[in-house]
């Protein structure tokens, strides 16, 4: 059951080059997501009855839809509208997406998480808006939302497996590649699921660590 | 001890509903300028909305608001400069301190006079120190807040309101959240600023400070104004029955 030696150095080239289209996919898509998210929890909260209904429909779709669905969405919807995509800029798009809806949810609980007595403040003082945001909210309600965010990273590098439905030539796609050709599936996702571990399990270490030392600054 | 014969603050019909429940039933009011105004009476009877609707963290739904050269009626949708004109001249001590828990004590001070005042920040650190200074905290500059008693919180709080210069100082409750001995310090640094010149209005549940150190006490209940006059005179000599019941109350305890 297990891959022997010979097969791991015939397999790893295939799977290491699947394995950094996974890592660019989701590095990407955190990288347009996360900010993506910041803007749609700022617009759910917004006063502009035009600019809440954009966020939130943005959001409730985002978050409502499975990443697949999303996927497949934007891979096969999108030409048929005249609008063509490959499958990199697809997977971006539509895990960016998934990014934005659920953690601009993380951020908005957050930035409300911040006592109002300080927004009060912020206000009596004279501070703009924008001012109070990037001065009072934003670096405390980021410190209260950075695991989640992590942790939710974490989760859309693991989503990046769905992307071989568009066809994206990532670990899994690569891993089943080998499969149909040497039918030894079990030992080759084996490898596909050992490369996910090693990149996740750290870093659910390193929330964990993070966790414990966010908000330091609030406490003796 | 009022310094000038100046009409600093006007308030006039000041009203302010929730729902179907009247908050303020028309305020009259006026403050001059250096003359330190005590607002007493009991739990909802409007004392701290009257406070926040003044430098408009609640907004008013009816009435006018004169401060200084500002004046705005409650009845329109205020303008941006009128806003930030009022909050420039209104400086606010809240109960719960309200510092920024992220940032230094020194920050606490400097950040708004550099957004607000465009102060640089060398300016603007200079003139925290020298508030710090007066208010007797000059060694906690580099402290993050949560390492200040509640008493020095407060005391900072204040420091950065009168960073930016502000004609009128309003106090919400600034010791009720404090024990007995830091409020005192509290009350100290009050008094020294009252001595000043200041012109300052404040809710408080301090009978001390209403009867010693201001000018006028003003008694609201039930969102009107019961009685106002001469500090001393008020405290001893209530002419209206809900104030001798108040002040009854309070004595009792």
């Amino acid at each position: 059951m297990l891959p022997d030696f010979t097969e791991i150095t015939a397999w790893m080239p295939d799977l290491m080059s699947g394995f950094k289209i996974s890592l660019q996919v989701t590095f990407f898509s955190l990288l347009i997501g996360i900010p993506f998210g910041l803007v749609l929890a700022l617009g759910v909260m917004a006063k502009g009855r035009v600019i809440r209904a954009i966020s939130l429909f943005a959001v409730e779709v985002g978050r409502g839809a499975p990443a697949l669905v999303l996927l497949q969405f934007i891979y096969v919807g999108l030409p048929s509208a005249g609008l063509m995509v490959g499958s990199f800029m697809a997977a971006i798009a539509a895990l960016a997406w998934n990014t934005g809806a659920y953690t601009s949810e993380i951020i908005r609980a957050s930035l409300l998480s911040i006592p109002s007595g300080q927004r009060e403040a912020a206000e009596a003082l004279g501070m703009k808006r924008l001012d109070e945001l990037r001065f009072i909210l934003l670096p405390q309600g980021l410190r209260v939302a950075l695991p989640a965010l992590l942790g939710f990273s974490i989760l859309i590098f693991q989503s990046t497996s769905l992307c071989f439905t568009i066809a994206l030539p990532e670990l899994v796609s690569r891993a089943y590649e080998i499969g149909s050709i040497t039918f030894r599936y079990f030992p080759v996702l084996l490898l596909a699921g050992l490369l996910y571990a090693s990149i996740s399990i750290p870093a659910a270490l390193l929330v964990d660590f993070i966790e414990k030392r966010a908000g330091k600054f609030a406490s003796r | 001890m009022i310094a000038s014969d100046k009409t600093l603050i006007r308030l006039n019909g000041l009203s302010k509903h929730y729902g179907r429940l009247t908050v303020l039933d028309g305020i009259d009011l006026e403050v001059k300028a250096g003359e330190v105004l005590a607002i007493i009476g009991p739990s909802g009877s409007g004392k701290s909305t009257l406070l926040r609707c003044i430098n408009y963290l609640e907004p008013p739904d009816g009435g006018t608001i004169t401060v200084d050269d500002i004046v705005i009626d409650a009845g329109n949708p205020i303008g941006r400069a009128a806003l930030s004109g009022l909050r420039r001249r209104v400086g606010m001590v809240f109960q719960s301190f309200n510092l920024f828990p992220h940032m230094s004590v020194l920050r606490n001070i400097s950040l708004p006079q550099e957004r607000v005042l465009g102060r640089s920040r060398k300016e603007a650190d200079a003139r925290s120190m020298q508030l710090l200074s007066r208010v007797g905290l000059a060694d906690k500059a580099e402290q993050f807040p949560i390492r200040c008693s509640g008493g020095q919180q407060q005391r900072i709080a204040i420091a950065r309101a009168l960073a930016l210069d502000p004609e009128v100082m309003l106090f919400d409750e600034p010791t009720s959240a404090l024990d007995p001995e830091l409020g005192l310090e509290v009350l100290a640094v009050m008094r020294e600023l009252a001595k000043s010149g200041m012109t300052m209005i404040v809710v408080t549940h301090e009978m001390g400070f209403a009867e010693n150190v201001s000018d006028t006490v003003m008694i609201m209940a039930d969102g009107n104004i019961v009685e106002k006059g001469p500090s001393k005179e008020i405290m001893r000599n209530p002419q209206h029955e809900r104030t001798k019941r108040f002040l009854r109350a309070v004595h009792d305890r």
